[in-house]
């Protein structure tokens, strides 16, 4: 299951995804490239990005994480962003990205109840 | 001390306002043996003022405390005739600003005192000298005595603005009480006006507390914020959309009639918010979000 450098594991019906390493350019490509292609082929139902390692989240990184969301929610996989520090969350909101209409939840825990939630009242 | 800045410079400039010429000082530290003959009876005079109100008089509480203030006095009227207003020099006038801060003597009795000191001097410079020297003394010795006054004052302020820092310091802490309501619910009552500095730091504890407690819901109560303008609105439009990227809900009691009518008003969209009037009501939500509810116990026959 694990190609690119952020390794994506399988739980039920969901993936998850533990970034740990910085976002930066080609790691980001690619890392939305192997989410996708992890999702076309099993047909996960759900998809939970834990950013708990991430220190900083810049506007581009946000931007990717949205997409990724985006995109996987085109094609049926319902994502929620787990984990967010609360500088985090401070600063992307003093920069005006507040990451609208992407799902969060605290931790890979209520991301996954979360995703049950949703998924039972699909 | 070190908040007044007083460099090289910031003296240069002052002496360059008050007029204090090196021919100002240089004619001061000329009448040092005139400053040493009458030292003593101007500062017994001094002290007639000062020991004869009975409100400066308090700050003595023993006739030896007189004496040792009496001497540092002499030390303090001698130093106008050093001919001399450098770095050091102006160092020392702020220590002794500051001993009177410290004990609480107001800059009127500074001021008072001052006054007198001129008197004094004035009445004297004309008796030992002509009517021209007299006057050119007097002009320089009430130079220096303004340029002390107002790093006395100086010292007063800075020691005002220290404890107005370490208020306002203390109030930030007691300000922003996140309480923990019931497991993974916290409550922030708002009280007082909010502006952005203290804003920011709402928001940065809240954040913190909800990553600490796991929280699911937080409650910000702002029934005790008197005014709710747009900034206030933005503010927590801001903490709402942290809170929720964090994974957890926001929800806002406390809106009263008055604050409906403002926020609608300012046409500030808080759709994205859970809000209630009432806090109970508000508790009641974040319980729901938590799958927990609150009953009535059924009735005992």
């Amino acid at each position: 299951m694990t190609r690119g450098p952020i390794p994506i594991l399988r739980v039920g019906d969901t993936l998850l995804i533990t970034v740990h390493t910085d976002l930066h350019d080609t790691v980001a490509e690619a890392f939305q490239e192997d989410v996708l292609a992890a999702i076309e082929k099993t047909g996960a139902g759900g998809l939970i990005i834990d950013i708990s390692g991430l220190d900083m989240v810049d506007s581009y990184v946000a931007r990717v994480l949205a997409d990724t969301g985006r995109m996987a929610r085109l094609m049926g996989t319902r994502s929620v962003l787990v984990g967010m520090r609360p500088e985090v969350a401070a600063t992307l909101v003093r920069m005006g990205y507040p990451m609208e209409g992407v799902q969060t939840a605290l931790g890979v825990d209520d991301g996954l109840a979360l995703l049950a939630a949703v998924n039972r009242g699909k | 001390m070190a908040r007044l800045k007083l460099d090289a410079r910031e003296i240069e400039s002052r002496r360059a306002f008050f007029e204090l010429t090196d021919d100002d000082l240089a004619r001061l530290a000329s009448l040092r043996s005139f400053a040493e003959r009458h030292s003593k009876e101007i500062v017994d005079a001094l002290y007639e003022l000062i020991l004869g109100h009975p409100d400066s008089r308090a700050f003595f509480s023993s006739e030896a405390m007189v004496q040792r203030v009496k001497s540092l006095q002499r030390e303090y009227f001698l130093g106008l005739f050093a001919g001399r207003c450098d770095g050091p020099y102006v160092e020392d006038r702020l220590r002794v600003g500051a001993a009177h801060e410290r004990i609480g003597l107001a800059p009127k009795w500074y001021i008072g005192a001052y006054s007198r000191y001129l008197r004094l001097l004035l009445d004297r410079m004309f008796a030992d000298f002509t009517p021209a020297d007299a006057q050119a003394s007097y002009l320089s010795v009430s130079k220096l005595v303004a340029f002390d006054m107002a790093l006395a004052i100086d010292t007063y302020n800075a020691a005002y603005l220290d404890t107005m820092a370490r208020q306002q310091a203390a109030i930030r802490e007691l300000s922003t009480p996140v309480i923990r309501v019931y497991e993974r619910v916290l409550l922030l009552p708002v009280v007082g006006t909010v502006d952005s500095h203290r804003a920011e730091q709402i928001m940065e504890q809240l954040l913190v507390r909800v990553v600490e407690e796991q929280a699911r819901a937080v409650i910000v109560d702002i029934a005790g914020v008197p005014v709710v303008d747009t900034r206030v609105a933005d503010h927590l439009i801001k903490t709402t959309a942290a809170v929720r990227l964090l994974g957890a809900e926001t929800i806002l009691t406390g809106i009263s009639a008055h604050v409906a009518r403002t926020i609608i008003q300012l046409g500030v969209d808080i759709s994205a918010m859970h809000t209630l009037t009432r806090l109970a009501d508000g508790i009641e939500l974040a319980l729901g979000l938590i799958g927990r509810e609150i009953r009535a116990k059924a009735a005992t026959p």
